[in-house]
């Protein structure tokens, strides 16, 4: 997968402009459920046009020794919808951060997951109303781990925080969601 | 385990998806954007070369004259016709040559020439390459 992300970048500097028309396939759909997911429907195709372009113009400045290219995109999608956010006045700059500093270190990684509420859950309107309410600190890393099937690794390189963080931040993010999915049944 | 697998698999269903246009519409837009970046280049390289091809010329007019006001073409001329003078003072023979060098015209038309040479280059790069690459 991400060899042929490479082959594709390669072929795009090499002056083949159909291969990045490859990478805007590929990616434009987890691009738009990412950004929808934080600023809605109607600003959310703009934004994913903004965020290839900004691709588009820095995708040689793109090192694959630092990165993979995913992250990479995914780091500039965030650092795009924070900016439209924060230029919204609906975002502070720290909103993405603000909840985990109280509770990183002290969750053990390989604590057992809450699973019996989260078991039930299979409605996925009911999921997507719940990942609307719940803070943008977890459903970044929810969508990212779920959806995006991204390594804790690697969303600890996108959101630029160690592994162990990253891991109690989507434990509490589940935690958070079985407590909400509680919550709605009576 | 089983928790994290119903996530995966409620999290790919839940996925939204945009209008099935979007992706070509983003192509097109960077093509389009693509596309101005290279006129407005092509013209910037263009606009370059001509102005350096103006300047080359009149630079190099300008050394030449003043290569033959200073007596550099009769230093020159001294090395074809005697040339045993030129093996006994050669020190001197060096110096007066160089001393009859009009050096800022040369160093001028060395740097247009030089820009001329770039921006030519860069004017074929543009005509050669792709709109989008």
């Amino acid at each position: 997968m991400e060899e042929n992300d490479n082959f594709l970048i390669e072929k795009y500097l090499a002056g083949d402009g159909d291969a990045f028309k490859g990478l805007i396939n590929k990616y434009t759909t987890p691009i738009y459920n990412f950004t929808v997911r934080f600023v809605g429907k109607d600003s959310a195709e703009d934004l994913v046009q903004d965020i290839f372009i900004k691709v588009w113009k820095n995708l040689n400045k793109f090192d694959s020794n630092r990165a993979s290219f995913k992250t990479w995109v995914f780091t500039i999608t965030r650092n795009t919808i924070t900016d439209y956010l924060r230029k919204k006045k609906v975002l502070l700059y720290s909103s993405f951060d603000k909840e985990e500093e109280s509770y990183e270190s002290n969750i053990e990684d390989e604590a057992v997951l809450p699973d019996e509420a989260l078991i039930k859950l299979e409605d996925k309107n009911l999921l997507n109303s719940l990942l609307d309410k719940i803070s943008p600190s977890y459903r970044e890393v929810l969508i990212l781990y779920y959806q995006e099937d991204m390594t804790f690794n690697e969303i600890g390189q996108l959101l630029n925080k160690p592994l162990n963080t990253v891991k109690s931040q989507h434990r509490r993010a589940l935690m958070k969601l079985k407590e909400m999915l509680e919550e709605r049944t009576p | 385990m089983n928790v994290e697998k119903n996530l995966h698999k409620l999290f790919q269903e839940a996925e939204y998806c945009p209008e099935s246009r979007l992706s070509e519409n983003i192509f097109n837009t960077i093509e389009h954007k693509s596309t101005q970046i290279t006129k407005l280049k092509r013209f910037g390289y263009l606009s370059l070369s001509v102005l350096s091809l103006s300047g080359s010329v009149l630079s190099i007019k300008s050394l030449i004259e003043q290569s033959s006001k200073l007596g550099f073409y009769d230093y020159l001329s001294l090395a074809f016709s005697d040339s045993g003078v030129i093996a006994t003072y050669w020190k001197e023979y060096v110096l007066s040559l160089a001393d009859s060098l009009p050096i800022a015209s040369l160093v001028i038309s060395c740097l247009l020439l030089f820009v001329l040479f770039i921006s030519i280059q860069r004017v074929s790069y543009q005509f050669k390459a792709r709109s989008i690459a």
